[in-house]
C-alpha cells in the first residue's frame, strides 16, 4: 500500500521537453488514469515512475521514499506493458515465476504464489504453454499475473488493453476494475482512450504537450474542463467548440460569430465573457445540452443539418453554423434530414466559455 | 487464409505466359551458368592427369578415379600431410576468429541497438565505414605492425586481422537482431527485479541466438576464404591456410589440374555444407539491415 | 541522423556552445554504456586507425626498398604527382572502371532477373536458390582456379565447346589475349557475385505489399506496369544499397585478377588494387603504393558516404 508523489518532474530529450514540471499525488489505493493523445508525455511519465529512464529534474516518492536514484527493481512496483512483454522463450509458469526468482524466494514459495495467481486469473490450464500459443486476452492475463505475484506497492499499467479487440477490451476493463476494487492497490494507468479513464479511474490526469492539464475525478473533469484542450478531449462525441466574439449591447452581452449569427448571454455568462483578456472567446457546448428547433425562436441561432448519425439509442446530428460544426444529440424519433434548416438553442446553464487567447475556462469574477 | 491463397492463385492462373516462360528460360540459363563450372571441376577431379590433358577433352572420364582425393587425404604421404595441415590451420583460424568475434561483437551490438550515448552515431559510422576499405590498403602497415608485435608467421596475426575486419559486419548484423527484440522485455525484467546485466543475460541473450548463429556463419566463412592477408603474413609452409597453401600446391605440381580441382573441391566442402545447413540464417544475415519495411 | 548527432557530438559552432556543458555531463552520465563498445573500439583503433594514419604518412615519403623505414625521405606530394603523371595510370584507371562498372551492372541485372523469376513459389525453388548461392559462398581462390582451368588455352572446356559448336576453329586463348582478358575476368566475377544481388533483391521483393499489387491489378495495370509502378519503386532503396556494396566489393577485389592473370598480359587486366600490390610487394615502392592507396581511399570514402546514407535512411525514424 503506498502513495505516489510526483514533484515538478521534468524529462527532456535534448531540446524536446517530454514531461514539463508535472506534480501530482496518487493517494494510497487510488486508481489514477494518465490520459492524453499520443506523444503527450503520459507513457514517459509512467516510465519515470518505474525508473526505466532517468529523470531530468524533480522528485518522485513512492511510499514516502524518495526513489529518484533507485533501480526499477528496488521501487516495489509492477508493470503491465502494452505489448505484454512476456518472455517469449519461457513458459507461462516461468514467466510468472521470474520476478520471484529474481527476488530469490524459495522454490516452494514461488510455486505456491504462481499457482495462486494463476488460480485468481483463471489461467491454471495455460501454465505450460509458451506466450505465442496464447490468445491476446490470455497473454493479457499472464501479464497481469506476472505483476500480481509480487504483491507490489504500486501497479503501473501502460495501455494494457489497447492491443485487444473491442469486445474483449470492454470485458477486461470490467475485470480490471473489479480487480482493483478487491485488492485496493495503488494503480497508475496510462491510456489514450478517455472512455477507459472515465469508466475505471478514481481520478484522471489529463496530459498534453508534456504538461499536466487537469487532475481531478472524472465527473469533475467532465463537468468543469479547465481549458479547451480538456473540453475537446474528454467526452464522446467531444464538446463542440466555436470561436466567437463578445459584443456589448447596452447592458446586455452578446456572442457574435464571424458567420453573422448571434445570441444574448445570461447575466452570469455575460460576466464570464467580459472577464476574457480580449473580445475573443470560445463557446463550448456538449451535445446533450443543445436543443434543435424547426423554427426561429428567441435565443436560437440558425444552422443547417450537415450529417445525421443514428446510433440506436440516440441520434447525433452535425449542424453547420456557418463554417463551424456543432454536434447535437437527439431522440431517435426526432424527424430530421440532411440539408434541412434548423435553429439551435444553447442551454445557458450548461454552456462553457473559454478565453480566446489563453484557451482557459472563464469563471464568473 | 485459405481464402487469400485461393484468390491469389486465381489471379496467377490467368496468365501472361510470356513473362513466366521468359523467367523459366532465364532461370535455366542461370542454373547452367552457375552449375556447369562446378560440374566440370568435379569431373576433372576424378580424371587421371593423362585423361585431363587431352584435346578434344573427354566429356566424361573414361576411367573415373578417386585417386586424387585419396592422395590429398592420406596422411602417410607428403602431399596428404601438407594438405591436411593447411586444412587444420584454416579450421583453427576460422573457428578462433568466430568465437572471439562473437564475444566482442555481442556487447557492442547491444549497446549500439539500445543506448543513446553521445558519439554513438559517429562510432557506428566509423564501424560501418571500415567495410569500405580495401584489404590491400591495410596490408603494408599491418604487416609492419605484426612484425613489431612479433606475430608474423603466426595464426595470431590472421586472427587479429580477421577479427577487426569482421567486427563491423558482425556488429551491424547483430544490431539488426537486437533492434527486433522489444525493449519492453528488458524493462519488464528490470521491474521484475533483474539488474540491467541480468536482463541482458537471462532475457536478451537467449532470444538473440539466431543472430549469433548468423553472425558466426558469416565470420567463419569469411575467415575460411580469406586470401590476401594470409598470403602476405604467412611465409612458412607449416602455418599456411588453405587458400594460400593450395597455390603452393599448384606451383609445385604445375600441371596437375585434376589434383588442383580435387583440392579446391575439398576446400569448398566445409563452407558449402555450413551454408546449406544454416541457409536460413545466412540469407537473413546477408540481407539484414539493408532491407527495411 | 548523422547531422543531428554530429552537431551534438562536435559542438564546435559557438551558436551551439551552451550545449557543451550538457555534452560533458551526458558523456559522464553514459559512461557505463561505453563499456559495452570499448572492446570493439580498442581493437578497431589499433588495427584500423593506426594503418590509416601510417598509410597517409608514408604516402609523403620516398622509401628505400629494404623496408628500413627510418631511412625514408620526405618528398611532399611527389608520390601523388608521380602516379598521376605515369603512363600506366590512365590505363589502369580505365581497366578499374570497366571492371567495376561491368561486374556491378551485370551482376545486378542477373540478380534482378533471378529475384523476379524466383519470387513466385514453385517446386524446387529453395533448392534452386541454394544452388545459385554456392558461388557466392565458396572462396574466390577456388573460383579463380576452376575458371582458370575452364579458360585453359589448350585443354579448357569452354574453348573446346566453342570448337564443338563451330564458333571457333581452334581453342580460344581467353586469358593471354589483350582484348579478351578483362571481359573473361568480369564473367568470373559475375559468376561469383550475382547471387548476392539476387538474395538482396529477393528480400526487397518481400517488402512489396501484396495489397498494392492487387490494387494496381484492379486499376487495370498489366504485369509490366505493375512491376514498373509498384514493385520497382519499392526496390529502389535495396537496389541502391546492393549496387553500392557491389561497387565497393569490385573496386576492392583482388583475388580473381591476381590469381588468374596477375594483372597481365602486359597490364591488360591490371586494376588499382593489383597495381598497388605490385608496387608495394613486387617493386617495394611503398611510398608510391601508399599514395595510390590514399587515392583509392578517397574514392571509397565517397562511395561509403552514399552507402551509409542509403543504409540509414530508415534508421532515423526508429532512433527517435
Amino acid at each position: 500500500m503506498a502513495e505516489v508523489v510526483l514533484k515538478e518532474v521534468v524529462k527532456h530529450y535534448g531540446a524536446h521537453i517530454a514531461v514539463n514540471h508535472v506534480s501530482l499525488t496518487v493517494g494510497d489505493g487510488e486508481f489514477v488514469a494518465l490520459v492524453g493523445p499520443s506523444g503527450c508525455g503520459k507513457t514517459t511519465t509512467l516510465n519515470l515512475v518505474a525508473g526505466l529512464i532517468p529523470m531530468s529534474g524533480g522528485e518522485i516518492h513512492i511510499a514516502d521514499r524518495l526513489v529518484n536514484d533507485l533501480d526499477p527493481k528496488d521501487r516495489d512496483i509492477a508493470m503491465v506493458f502494452q505489448n505484454y512483454a512476456l518472455y517469449p522463450n519461457k513458459s507461462v509458469y516461468k514467466n510468472l515465476a521470474f520476478p520471484l526468482q529474481m527476488r530469490k524466494l524459495a522454490k516452494p514459495d514461488i510455486d505456491a504464489k504462481v499457482k495462486e495467481a494463476a488460480r485468481v486469473l483463471d489461467i491454471t490450464h495455460l501454465l505450460e504453454r509458451r506466450p505465442r500459443e496464447l490468445s491476446g486476452g490470455q497473454q493479457q492475463r499472464v501479464a497481469l499475473g506476472r505483476a500480481l505475484v509480487r504483491d507490489p506497492a504500486v501497479f503501473l499499467m501502460d495501455e494494457p488493453l489497447s492491443n485487444l479487440d473491442a469486445k474483449l477490451r470492454v470485458q477486461m476493463r470490467s475485470e480490471l476494475k473489479r480487480f482493483h476494487q478487491d485488492l485496493h492497490t495503488t494503480v497508475i494507468y496510462v491510456t489514450h482512450d478517455q472512455l477507459e479513464a472515465v469508466t475505471m479511474a478514481d481520478k484522471m490526469a489529463v496530459m498534453s504537450g508534456g504538461f499536466l492539464q487537469q487532475y481531478d475525478a472524472p465527473d469533475m473533469v467532465f463537468a468543469k474542463p479547465v481549458n479547451t484542450f480538456v473540453a475537446g478531449f474528454i467526452g464522446s462525441p467531444a464538446m463542440s467548440l466555436v470561436p466567437v466574439q463578445v459584443v456589448r449591447k447596452g447592458d446586455a452581452v452578446w456572442l457574435r460569430s464571424v458567420d453573422g449569427w448571434e445570441f444574448e448571454l445570461s447575466a452570469e455568462n455575460g460576466h464570464k465573457a467580459l472577464s476574457a483578456t480580449s473580445d475573443k472567446v470560445v463557446l463550448g457546448a456538449r451535445h446533450s445540452t443543445l436543443r434543435i428547433h424547426k423554427s426561429a425562436e428567441p435565443g436560437t441561432v440558425p444552422g443547417r443539418v450537415y450529417i445525421v448519425e443514428p446510433t440506436g439509442d440516440v441520434t447525433f446530428a452535425q449542424v453547420k453554423l456557418g463554417a463551424s460544426i456543432i454536434i447535437v444529440s437527439l431522440d431517435p424519433h426526432f424527424p430530421i434530414a440532411p440539408d434541412e434548416p434548423v435553429f439551435v438553442e444553447f442551454n445557458q446553464n450548461k454552456l462553457h466559455l473559454f478565453d480566446g487567447e489563453t484557451q482557459m475556462a472563464l469563471a464568473a469574477a | 487464409m485459405t481464402d487469400a491463397t485461393f484468390s491469389s492463385r486465381a489471379i496467377t492462373k490467368r496468365p501472361i505466359d510470356w513473362w513466366r516462360w521468359s523467367g523459366r528460360v532465364f532461370l535455366v540459363f542461370l542454373l547452367l551458368f552457375t552449375v556447369l563450372p562446378m560440374v566440370w571441376m568435379v569431373l576433372t577431379s576424378i580424371k587421371t592427369q593423362f585423361a585431363a590433358m587431352q584435346y578434344p577433352p573427354q566429356w566424361w572420364p573414361a576411367e573415373p578415379t578417386l585417386q586424387n582425393y585419396a592422395r590429398l587425404l592420406d596422411p602417410s604421404n607428403s602431399v596428404g600431410q601438407e594438405f591436411l595441415r593447411y586444412f587444420w590451420n584454416s579450421f583453427y583460424v576460422a573457428l578462433t576468429t568466430t568465437v572471439i568475434g562473437v564475444v566482442v561483437a555481442v556487447p557492442a551490438a547491444y549497446a549500439f541497438s539500445r543506448f543513446r550515448f553521445p558519439g554513438r552515431t559517429f562510432l557506428f559510422f566509423s564501424v560501418l565505414l571500415r567495410n569500405m576499405f580495401p584489404a590491400v590498403v591495410f596490408l603494408m602497415p599491418l604487416f609492419l605492425l605484426m612484425r613489431w608485435l612479433g606475430l608474423v608467421n603466426t595464426h595470431g596475426s590472421l586472427i587479429l586481422t580477421y577479427l577487426t575486419f569482421g567486427l563491423p559486419l558482425s556488429i551491424w548484423l547483430l544490431k539488426g537482431f537486437y533492434d527486433n527484440i522489444p525493449i519492453q522485455l528488458e524493462q519488464a525484467a528490470r521491474i521484475d527485479g533483474a539488474t540491467r546485466f541480468q536482463a541482458f543475460i537471462l532475457i536478451v541473450m537467449p532470444l538473440s541466438s539466431p543472430g549469433i548463429i548468423a553472425t558466426s556463419i558469416f565470420s567463419f566463412i569469411g575467415a575460411w576464404n580469406e586470401y590476401v592477408y594470409a598470403y602476405t603474413f604467412l611465409s612458412k609452409q607449416e602455418s599456411m591456410t588453405l587458400p594460400v597453401g593450395i597455390q603452393r600446391f599448384f606451383t609445385e605440381f604445375a600441371t596437375d589440374w585434376p589434383g588442383l580441382m580435387a583440392a579446391t573441391f575439398l576446400m569448398s566442402v566445409p563452407v558449402v555444407v555450413l551454408f546449406l545447413v544454416l541457409q536460413k540464417y545466412f540469407v537473413r544475415a546477408l540481407t539484414e539491415g539493408a532491407v527495411k519495411n | 541522423m548523422s547531422t543531428v548527432t554530429g552537431q551534438a557530438a562536435f559542438a564546435g559552432d559557438p551558436a551551439v556552445s551552451p550545449r557543451r556543458a550538457g555534452l560533458l555531463r551526458r558523456i559522464v552520465n553514459h559512461r557505463a554504456d561505453y563499456l559495452y563498445v570499448l572492446p570493439a573500439i580498442v581493437v578497431m583503433l589499433v588495427v584500423i586507425g593506426y594503418p590509416i594514419y601510417y598509410t597517409i604518412e608514408l604516402s609523403l615519403f620516398k622509401t628505400p626498398p629494404n623496408l628500413q623505414m627510418k631511412d625514408k625521405i620526405f618528398v611532399g606530394l611527389d608520390n601523388y604527382v608521380t602516379i598521376l603523371r605515369s603512363a600506366s595510370f590512365r590505363d589502369v584507371t580505365l581497366n578499374t572502371l570497366i571492371w567495376t562498372a561491368g561486374s556491378t551492372l551485370f551482376a545486378f541485372l542477373l540478380g534482378l532477373g533471378a529475384a523476379l523469376s524466383l519470387h513466385r513459389e514453385f517446386m524446387g525453388r529453395g533448392v534452386l536458390r541454394a544452388l545459385l548461392l554456392i558461388p557466392y559462398v565458396v572462396s574466390a581462390v577456388a573460383a579463380s582456379y576452376v575458371w582458370k582451368w575452364l579458360y585453359h588455352s589448350d585443354f579448357g572446356v569452354i574453348g573446346a565447346l566453342a570448337v564443338q559448336f563451330q564458333l571457333s576453329d581452334r581453342p580460344i586463348n581467353f586469358l593471354d589475349n589483350l582484348h579478351s582478358v578483362l571481359p573473361s575476368l568480369i564473367v568470373v566475377n559475375i559468376w561469383k557475385e550475382f547471387s548476392f544481388a539476387m538474395i538482396m533483391l529477393m528480400a526487397g521483393l518481400q517488402t512489396v505489399p501484396d495489397q498494392l499489387l492487387r490494387a494496381a491489378q484492379v486499376d487495370g495495370a498489366n504485369a509490366w506496369q505493375r512491376f514498373w509502378h509498384v514493385t520497382f519503386p519499392h526496390l529502389k532503396s535495396v537496389s541502391m544499397v546492393t549496387v553500392l556494396l557491389l561497387m565497393v566489393a569490385n573496386f576492392n577485389s583482388f583475388i580473381i585478377p591476381w590469381i588468374m592473370t596477375g594483372g597481365g598480359p602486359a597490364g591488360a587486366s591490371d586494376i588499382w588494387i593489383t597495381q598497388i600490390y605490385n608496387l608495394a610487394f613486387g617493386r617495394q615502392r611503398y611510398g608510391v603504393a601508399s599514395a595510390y592507396s590514399v587515392i583509392l581511399f578517397i574514392v571509397m570514402m565517397t562511395l561509403g558516404y552514399f552507402y551509409v546514407r542509403a543504409l540509414t535512411r530508415g534508421d532515423e525514424a526508429r532512433a527517435g
